[in-house]
């Protein structure tokens, strides 16, 4: 299975995060107000792509109804199953690493 | 992904206002179409070289792989030397002709003028919104702009009429170029004396303690750049004036306001009530107030003048039309050298496209090559970084050429004083011009690089190889490819020709007009006297004996003094008909020139009716005046004019003769009604010329006429001589300019289709030479392969020909204002440029016509 990059992961989360809601723009300010990085149009919409060649998410298009989008449809993003397991085995990677660590002033400062 | 681009934008537009909302969405626009379809682009590559050789990938793209690129392209070019060489000179060409024409207008258009906060500076005309020349106000309109506006800091004024000044006490008398500014001038403008101070109010009165501040040239040149000049006192008109301070080097007052003119120091222009009855003679110059905009300020403008004529029914000359002072100094010459700069461009298409096709052919020379490395593991992006880093080089050389063409183009250019555009002596090519130089020999070389390195990198099969190694046929498409761009570059060449061949003919029509005046064998002397004089009587003495002596000069066959020599400065005094009662607003505005009594003929103006001046008409006999043709006509339709009367403050004035019209402000604008007075009869006058006719050239009579003007007053200057044909040339200077380089332009863009068009014709000649010899093979006789190639040249000719007619038909009309009794779609520059373009394209093409009828069939045929 392909791996799974960091910003990819947090994508994969966000899109999660959404719901049924997980439209771009919405998994973009959700990015932006939780994940502390500025992300960029372009950057999320390579990733996405990037996603989709690696077969971790799929999306449809539905038509959309907002006005201000002037009939231009909206991509309602869903991850797929290997992008389900891909994030959870990067999940638990995570996990494994943190167990057991005191990260409240063990590090060093680096001076 | 448009759709959520514009959900946001309504966000933003609901926070951040239109404006900046519309500046969000076409830059996040931009940044995603761009970042997405390299991006898209680019994808496919990667993953083809990830799957194939990632390392080699990486390889390449490392700043190692770019030397060995760098390298590799030396070597390449440097087995194609002719490449270089004609690459080198077009690119050259093209980059050198816009980056001079980039660094004439940067001065004028793109930067602000060099003065503080330059935007805010606002030009207050009298009327309309013409130049420079025109819009002068009165003394009185500026005192109480002062005092009753709220929206400028600061209001102040120049004399328009600059006034000459005799410098004595240092060794030779010279002859100086003064302008009189209101004493708050400089601080106006925002321009700081580089040594000591700007004038005081003092000496801004009536009577003030005179000051004078030097430029920055006169500085140099005549006191040796001696800083302890500043507090000295100078013998100015043969009284002590103190050197207030001197300009810094950046502001030439002469360079803003009047081009092609000198002006060497500042005095002082009291705002007084005398200087007030002076009538229209200050230019007036405004600084906004922080908070103030344009707009309000016209508003508060209108209201005064209301006011102000409210107030005095009587009052005249009131008027303010508010232009920013940029667009006032850059005025007239915005047109041309956008021009230019259109012209500079295509020419830099031009040669883009002509250096495209041929590397396009040379591409397909290099087929077999590119296969090698592509089967030796090259990835596809390698090999077009590997064309692209020789295209760019050969524009690196290309920009190098231009940059020290610009220079100098630029420097001849700066350094001539007999072409008037404004800062034209700050032209030249700074880092701002270097960088603008880059830029396009950077995106030239992209361009004209990646249609043949996209074509050359995209090999395929072995089979293809085969083929290529065989007969070096190039696909279809590419052929294509270089007859669309033939056909562009026809297109611009042809579009260029006719706005060059547009202004050529409005230029020989310009020069053929009737100046109404003789200006060859002329020569015009300023002779402005420090001396004074007790009476006029005694001044006009001064001036006969001045006349005399020049005329006993051998060689001169004629002489006269005037005010205002055609194509000089003009003013306008408002005169009465006696015997018709006229409103004050109903005057007549009209031009008037102080002139000795053998100034027509001198000149070559001819009486068309009555008599001219005679030295029987003095102050003591009635006073007398001529008039022209158009003043004549206007003044009295349908009646005698000789013998009516015009009144003059109050003076009657008999008109005694009627003159030819003269073109006395730009040889593109018709005569206004003008009048000639007697200098015997009035002293109303600035500085005067001495005109000498001579069949003689003028060196043999200069020293001459400078030793008869030394014998009557050895105090004057006598080295600032012109020709009238110079002062003519350099009225039609900018023409002169815009023409020159235009048509310079247009020549190269020729030369260049026609070179493009035998390249390619060429080129295609020799890769169908087996297709030529199967075809004479069977039978086709020489000369119907002639026929063929000659057709597909005229073909692609006359295809580019009638798209640049509806091109040059869209510049033409941009052109308009530069033209001059020609129309923008003249059928005749129409037809006829298409035509010589077509007969240069057959020229080109008939070369490669010899050439395939030619083709030895057996031998080609017979080849491996």
């Amino acid at each position: 299975m392909p791996k799974v990059r960091d910003f990819e992961l947090l994508v994969i989360l966000a899109i999660l995060r959404q719901g049924d809601q997980s439209y771009a723009n919405r998994v973009r300010e959700d990015l932006e107000a939780n994940a502390e990085r500025r992300v960029t149009r372009g950057a999320l919409y390579r990733t996405l792509d990037r996603l989709e060649v690696k077969g971790f998410i799929r999306w449809e298009l539905e038509p959309s109804e907002v006005p201000e989008r002037g009939g231009h449809p909206m991509r309602r993003l869903e991850v797929t199953a290997d992008g389900l397991a891909a994030a959870r085995s990067q999940g638990l990677v995570l996990q494994r690493f943190f167990a057991g660590l005191e990260l409240g002033g063990t590090g060093r400062s680096g001076e | 992904m448009v759709g959520d681009l514009l959900e946001d934008f309504y966000n933003v537009l609901a926070r951040k206002g239109f404006w900046r909302a519309h500046a969000w969405f076409w830059w996040q626009a931009l940044w995603l179409g761009l970042g997405y379809c390299v991006f898209r682009f680019w994808q496919p590559l990667e993953h083809a070289a990830r799957a194939l050789e990632i390392e080699r990938m990486l390889e390449a793209l490392s700043p190692q792989g770019l030397m060995s690129d760098v390298r590799h392209a030396v070597r390449a070019l440097r087995k194609d030397l002719g490449l270089v060489v004609f690459a080198t000179l077009i690119t050259g060409l093209g980059v050198g002709a816009t980056t001079a024409v980039f660094s004439v207008m940067k001065p004028l258009l793109i930067e602000p003028l060099p003065f503080v906060e330059s935007d805010r500076l606002v030009w207050i005309a009298n009327q309309g919104d013409g130049g420079l020349s025109s819009g002068m106000s009165r003394t009185s309109n500026l005192r109480d702009f002062r005092e009753l506006s709220t929206s400028f800091d600061g209001l102040a004024g120049y004399f328009a009429f600059f006034e000459s000044y005799t410098l004595t006490g240092s060794g030779e008398p010279e002859r100086l170029t003064g302008v009189a500014v209101t004493d708050d001038f400089l601080r106006v403008l925002g321009v700081e004396p580089m040594l000591g101070r700007g004038f005081t109010p003092e000496e801004g009165a009536i009577l003030g303690s005179p000051a004078v501040i030097l430029s920055h040239r006169l500085w140099e040149r005549s006191f040796g750049g001696d800083r302890s000049i500043v507090g000295q006192s100078l013998t100015i008109n043969g009284s002590p004036s103190v050197v207030a301070g001197v300009l810094p080097p950046s502001f030439d007052f002469a360079s803003y306001f009047s081009p092609g003119s000198r002006v060497d120091l500042l005095t002082t222009f009291p705002v007084t009530d005398q200087t007030d009855a002076w009538g229209n003679t200050l230019s007036i110059i405004g600084r906004l107030a922080p908070e103030a905009t344009l707009e309000g300020a016209r508003a508060e403008m209108a209201v005064i003048l209301e006011q102000l004529q409210g107030a005095d029914p009587e009052r005249w000359g009131l008027g303010a039309a508010l232009t920013p002072l940029q667009r006032v100094i850059s005025g007239e010459h915005r047109t041309s050298l956008l021009l230019l700069f259109a012209a500079a461009a295509s020419v830099l298409l031009i040669v883009c496209v002509n250096l495209s096709s041929l590397l396009l052919s040379k591409g397909i020379r290099r087929r077999q090559e590119m296969f090698l490395r592509a089967a030796l593991g090259a990835p596809r992006a390698r090999l077009l970084r590997l064309l692209m880093t020789e295209s760019l080089l050969l524009a690196g050389c290309g920009a190098l050429l231009g940059v020290g063409l610009a220079r100098l183009i630029t420097s001849a250019v700066a350094g001539s004083s007999s072409v008037t555009i404004p800062l034209l002596s700050s032209v030249r090519v700074d880092f701002g011009a270097l960088v603008f130089s880059c830029l396009v020999a950077t995106g030239a070389g992209l361009a004209v690089g990646i249609l043949p390195a996209i074509q050359a990198s995209g090999v395929g099969s072995a089979g293809e190889l085969r083929a290529a190694g065989r007969t070096l046929t190039s696909s279809r498409r590419s052929r294509w490819l270089r007859e669309v761009l033939v056909v562009a570059e026809v297109a611009v060449a042809c579009a260029l020709l006719v706005v060059g061949a547009l202004l050529i003919q409005s230029f020989t029509k310009l020069l053929a007009v009737d100046l109404g005046f003789q200006p060859d064998e002329v020569a015009a002397w300023p002779v402005d006297t420090g001396q004074e004089f007790e009476t006029y009587g005694e001044r006009v003495a001064f001036l006969d004996s001045l006349l005399e002596a020049a005329d006993a000069v051998p060689g001169v066959s004629s002489v006269g003094l005037v005010d205002a020599i055609p194509l000089g400065s003009s003013r306008l005094w408002g005169f009465g008909v006696a015997g018709r009662e006229l409103e004050r607003d109903e005057e007549l505005a009209m031009f008037p020139h102080v002139v000795s009594d053998r100034y027509l003929e001198t000149m070559g103006i001819s009486l068309l009716a009555g008599r001219g001046f005679t030295d029987a008409d003095t102050q003591e006999t009635e006073p007398v005046i001529l008039i022209n043709e158009t003043a004549a006509n206007s003044v009295f339709p349908g009646q005698e004019a000789i013998g009516q009367a015009l009144l003059f403050r109050d003076v009657k004035l008999r008109i005694v003769g009627i003159v030819a019209d003269v073109k006395h402000l730009a040889l593109e604008m018709g005569s206004g009604p003008e009048v000639y007075l007697p200098v015997a009869q009035t002293g109303d006058y600035g500085s005067l010329d001495l005109v000498v006719r001579s069949e003689l050239p003028l060196d043999a009579i200069r020293g001459g006429v400078a030793a008869a003007i030394r014998s009557v007053d050895p105090s004057m200057p006598t080295h600032d001589v012109r020709t009238m044909a110079h002062v003519v040339d350099q009225s039609v200077s900018p023409r002169r300019f815009t023409l020159t380089l235009l048509s310079g332009f247009a020549a190269v863009a020729v030369l260049l289709a026609a070179l493009g068009i035998y390249g390619v014709l060429s080129y295609s000649v020799a890769e169908r030479s087996r297709e030529i010899a199967i075809r004479m093979a069977l039978g086709e006789s020489a000369q119907q392969v002639r026929g063929r190639v000659l057709a597909r040249t005229l073909g692609l000719a006359g295809l580019g020909a009638v798209i640049g007619v509806f091109l040059s038909m869209a510049a033409s009309r941009f052109a308009m204002a530069m033209l001059f009794g020609i129309g923008a779609t003249d059928t005749g520059t129409l037809l006829t440029i298409p035509l010589l373009l077509l007969a240069v394209a057959a020229l080109a093409g008939l070369l490669p016509a010899l050439r395939a009828s030619k083709v030895d069939a057996l031998r080609v045929l017979q080849a491996p």
